[in-house]
């Protein structure tokens, strides 16, 4: 599939939206929502550590989806979108992995335990820096792109498990404040910024991962190139 | 309630510097590409 032609050099319209939106949340989580009672202001936290976890969870699924996808129909797109979210992906774990931390010395005083919740999440992170260093070392795209698939397939495996490590383990992780049968148990304010987070990252990550994307085309377009030269 | 906005601070802090640091990342490499493409020495993705 010859689809490696150098995309036009414009601002993607998904960007100053990302900002916007990002600056928004940013605002509202400092000024326009109190913080928690017992907690103090280390809960606001929360709102850009659970945004960052779940766009994690996001661009890792999707780089499995990709890289399953490109098993069987071989299109270099599906390769390069796999590569960029898994990318962005990892820069939002360390997100996650930074502010946990942060919220863990002040409410459990210590800055981190090797609870299955922390201790997963750190291995997930070290399997998708795995996942861009075999990336780097591996010359042909295609051996690259399948050994890639099958690792980013792998990796994906540990998300349910991250998720569900509040029920199946003893930890020290708080449980789901939002995602819970019996409804939020967060007020409406905190809940309103909560969302607002939410949507704000995941606009974020699909700027990122769209910006990531044209990198990795222009990348291929000029090694095609050398490579007919 | 506890004083303890130094952390959230310092975690909203760390959390633009990494994001806009990978944005400004991606800036740098396109770049890269670019100077490649026209001829000059310089590194890609």
């Amino acid at each position: 599939m010859t689809d490696t032609a150098a995309p036009p050099r414009r601002l993607d319209p998904i960007v100053p939206v990302a900002v916007v939106a990002v600056v928004a949340a940013y605002t509202r989580a400092i000024w326009f929502t109190p913080p928690e009672r017992v907690q103090g202001f280390a809960q606001k936290i929360l709102y850009v550590h659970a945004p960052a976890a779940w766009v994690a969870f996001l661009a890792f699924g999707l780089t499995a989806l990709a890289g399953a996808a490109w098993l069987f129909l071989k299109d270099p797109r599906l390769d390069r979108f796999a590569e960029s979210s898994a990318e962005v992906g990892v820069v939002f774990t360390t997100a996650v992995l930074v502010t946990g931390p942060l919220w863990g010395r002040p409410i459990w005083g210590t800055w981190w335990t090797w609870d299955a919740r922390l201790t997963l999440t750190l291995f997930l992170w070290f399997i998708y820096v795995g996942y861009l260093v075999l990336r780097g070392v591996i010359p042909g795209r295609e051996a690259r792109a399948r050994a890639a698939a099958v690792l980013g397939i792998l990796g994906a495996l540990l998300i349910p498990f991250i998720h569900l490590s509040v029920y199946l383990f003893r930890t020290l992780h708080p449980m789901p404040v939002v995602a819970r049968p019996e409804g939020p148990t967060m007020p409406p304010v905190m809940l309103k910024t909560f969302f607002l987070a939410f949507f704000a990252f995941t606009l974020l990550y699909v700027a990122l991962v769209r910006a990531r994307l044209a990198l990795a085309a222009e990348r291929d377009a000029l090694e095609d190139a050398a490579t007919e030269a | 309630m506890p004083d303890n906005a130094g952390y959230y601070h310092v975690a909203y802090a760390a959390t633009l510097v990494l994001y806009t640091g990978y944005a400004l990342s991606l800036v740098w490499r396109r770049r890269a590409l670019a100077r490649r493409r026209a001829g000059r020495p310089g590194s890609g993705a």
